[in-house]
């Protein structure tokens, strides 16, 4: 048993905060809420830059060929910020589910350029009943002219401002629902950002897109599902990095915040919501690092360790941000401040890939009951 | 990272001698009552034969110095041998001496070389068992409030007052216990720590009449007592770590009482009844209550349980390399009893009535279902209130200090 990091993943954790604290900052992330695009496209380049995208693109394609641990360790240092999620939907859901339904074509023409960078993708799955069971897919692929006919609305997308490509899942002639790698700037594809307490959450809108057949991934639905189940426990990393900055941000309020002549850290009322922030992240950090440890090592039990971290490391961000505005008060909601930038972003992640009941709906399944 | 506890070749040789031991010396007829209360004074003696047997091999403590009658073993040797006893359904050792498990560590720490000899190898060596004497009626959550004093006249100390909330159902040998040498003097700096035999003139108990005594499997203490102290005389040779430094010797026991114990680290056995109830239920017909939330209600369930193993494991991997450990024991221990609570909540969901009774026709898993009922809500106390474990935690985080509080000394 050893669960500290490795030396390397040490360094890539060092390596990550320095370059996250830098241009993922408080300041840049309020910009990049209100809309600057510009500074979007930037700091994706800076982070292309530093080879993060090929994290887990196999080096055969370009990329550094790493674990899932070792993405784990990336986003958990972009979680602390929050960075925006197209990371995750490109360089790990995305590349993950290359690898396990792409075709060969398919990944030889995109794993490289994720690798460089010059590829991003979201996936667009979910729709107007919104969940993630393939039972849910409205989304019609008719064949017509050698290739594919893509008509429907793909609602709450995660990350498609800036898609190159989009992970799109269709109902086929034969009932089966597939999944297409579909060129987002094809004629019939329209984005559109959907306002409030989201973080870069998007309607597309598929007009009778004509895609060709190579579009359609061999692995289908099935192997979407098997890339979502790797992909979770990275997501959980980006939680649990999340709540340590959230731990962070409280435990240094409560520790300078003056009332009543005291430091308010020093009334047990207060000391609880800090401590219920502690036991979150702490149960999401280890049920988190344990799934991707059983993934890495291909564990028959993996599965029922996904679903358990995901259920734990979503509700842990979101309570964990409750909480932190439970101490914090008024502060608490100044956008300035940066906590708000969590809230908004727990929110979201609750629900994505899944919220705490499905996984433990699946939880139950895995384990028989 | 790897979440495996593996073995060396060596170890699972190791593991290998254990086991063809145990299964040669634990006989099979051993009682497993689900309420200890219940353990017969014939199914003691047999716990104690064992806990000899074990102690003649140094596997009654095993990582404690050969030389005071340990095992000189590693951790590692130590968890093989927890984990093939658990095979058999006990802990290590397999009664009730948290006497031993706590205050022999505080013995170690602040003992001298003559008392070291003395105390430490007959409870190594499965010869004394041994009670802890820490709980009075106005010192509970204040535990350094304790009224019970001793003062010392030429050559001996002179103790009076009582302890609850003591010990097991079948009497010890030995005690250790923390009074007041101080009356008036300073919070913290009034107290002493002291061992105490339970044969000295004036030492009474009986036993406490509650709704459960605690349950640590196989190992659980099945009553608890009220010790009464009456001029009872004690050599000042007992008095461990000097006169009113009682406090800092108690913080070593309290350290590793508060959430830092490697019996934690043992499978989930009342996880595995209820998971075949509920399956032999579904596919019996007749299901023993309509419960449509039932898997919601399990996945919860087994996400607690995965929850406190991985803290227990964290703990266990941040000691045995010698890593700080400051928040992490309480932290722990908080999860377990509020896991408790919901379990047994969850148990009476799940099972209804049926979960309430120890009726030998229609009653649970030969009561083990209903002792946890009852236990859920008996273990929120001991080794300290939730509320407790939380003040503990939160001073080791330093939340309102700036600088966190120091642990307790374990070495």
């Amino acid at each position: 048993m050893d669960l500290a990091l490795t030396q390397s993943q040490e360094m890539l954790l060092a390596a990550a905060r320095g370059m996250v604290e830098r241009e993922y900052s408080k300041e840049n992330l309020l910009l990049l809420e209100s809309g600057d695009t510009d500074l979007a496209e930037t700091l994706w380049q800076k982070t292309a830059a530093a080879g993060w995208p090929g994290i887990l693109v196999p080096t055969k394609y370009g990329g550094e060929g790493g674990s899932l641990t070792d993405a784990a360790v990336l986003l958990q240092e972009l979680g602390r910020a929050p960075a925006p999620g197209t990371f995750f939907s490109t360089a790990v859901l995305g590349v993950l589910a290359l690898m396990e339904g792409g075709s060969e074509e398919q990944r030889d023409a995109v794993l490289p350029k994720i690798a460089f960078g010059e590829n991003r993708i979201a996936l667009a799955a979910t729709e107007s009943r919104y969940g993630w069971s393939k039972s849910l897919t409205l989304t019609r692929a008719t064949a017509s002219h050698g290739g594919y006919l893509l008509h429907g609305v793909k609602l709450f997308v995660q990350d498609a401002a800036n898609a190159d490509l989009l992970l799109c899942t269709a109902r086929m002639g034969d009932g089966e629902v597939g999944l297409f790698l579909v060129d987002a700037s094809l004629p019939g594809v329209s984005v559109r950002p959907l306002p409030g307490f989201v973080s870069d959450t998007f309607e597309i809108k598929l007009n009778n897109v004509e895609v060709p057949q190579a579009s359609l991934m061999p692995g289908g639905r099935d192997a979407l599902e098997q890339a979502i189940l790797q992909s979770l426990p990275v997501l959980g990393a980006y939680q649990v990095g999340a709540c340590e900055r959230v731990f962070d941000m409280t435990l240094d309020y409560a520790n300078t915040r003056i009332q009543f002549g005291l430091p308010i850290g020093r009334f047990q009322r207060v000391q609880d919501h800090v401590i219920q922030i502690v036991n979150l992240k702490d149960a999401a950090r280890w049920t988190t690092y344990e799934a991707l440890w059983k993934l890495d090592e291909s564990k028959p039990d993996a599965a029922t360790a996904v679903h358990v971290s995901a259920a734990v490391a979503s509700e842990a961000y979101y309570q964990s941000c409750n909480a932190a505005h439970e101490v914090h008060a008024g502060l608490g909601i100044m956008r300035e401040y940066g906590l708000t930038l969590h809230t908004r972003m727990s929110r979201t992640l609750y629900h994505y890939l899944g919220d705490p009941t499905h996984h433990k709906v699946r939880l139950a399944a895995e384990l028989g009951l | 990272m790897n979440f495996e506890l593996t073995s060396t070749p060596e170890q699972e040789t190791f593991r290998a001698e254990v086991r063809s031991w145990l299964d040669e010396h634990a006989p099979p007829d051993m009682e497993h009552p689900a309420d200890p209360g219940q353990l017969t004074p014939g199914g003691y003696k047999k716990q104690r034969q064992l806990g000899r047997a074990l102690g003649k091999k140094g596997w009654l403590y095993p990582t404690y110095p050969s030389e005071y009658g340990g095992g000189g073993l590693s951790a590692e040797e130590a968890l093989i041998i927890e984990q093939e006893l658990d095979r058999h359904g006990f802990t290590l050792p397999p009664y009730y001496d948290s006497g031993g498990k706590l205050g022999a560590a505080s013995i170690m720490v602040w003992g001298t070389e003559e008392q070291k000899a003395a105390f430490l190898p007959p409870i190594f060596r499965g010869e004394v068992r041994t009670w802890q004497l820490l709980t009075e009626p106005e010192a509970g959550s204040d535990l350094a409030n304790v009224q019970t004093t001793a003062h010392r006249e030429g050559d001996e100390y002179i103790i009076n007052g009582q302890k609850i909330y003591v010990g097991s159902t079948h009497g010890a040998e030995m005690s250790w216990m923390l009074v007041n040498t101080h009356p008036g003097g300073p919070r913290h700096q009034n107290l002493s720590w002291f061992m105490v035999p339970m044969d000295s003139p004036g030492v009474t108990w009986a036993p406490m009449d509650l709704l459960f005594a605690g349950n640590e499997r196989g190992a659980a203490s099945g009553h608890k007592q009220t010790v009464y102290f009456e001029n009872v005389r004690l050599p000042a040779f007992n008095l461990i770590g000097g006169e009113n430094n009682g406090w800092r010797v108690a913080a070593t026991h309290l350290e590793l009482e508060h959430g830092l114990m490697q019996t934690s680290l043992r499978g989930d056995s009342l996880w595995e009844r209820v998971v075949r109830l509920y399956k032999e239920d579904k596919s019996g017909g007749t299901p023993l209550m309509d419960c449509p939330d039932a898997p919601n209600l399990l996945a919860d369930m087994y996400i607690d349980s995965q929850i406190g193993r991985l803290f227990h494991l964290r703990n266990y991997w941040l000691q045995s390399t010698g890593r700080p450990v400051t928040y992490h024991g309480p932290q722990a221990y908080l999860h377990v009893k509020r896991s408790a609570l919901r379990t047994a909540k969850a148990l009476h969901r799940l099972f209804g009535p049926y979960a309430l009774t120890t009726d030998q026709e229609v009653g649970l898993e030969d009561g083990h279902v209903e002792v946890q009922q009852r236990g859920s809500i008996v273990a929120q106390h001991p080794g300290g209130t939730v509320e407790i474990q939380k003040v503990i935690m939160a001073r080791r985080l330093g939340i309102g200090r700036g600088e966190p509080q120091k642990s307790g000394r374990l070495k």
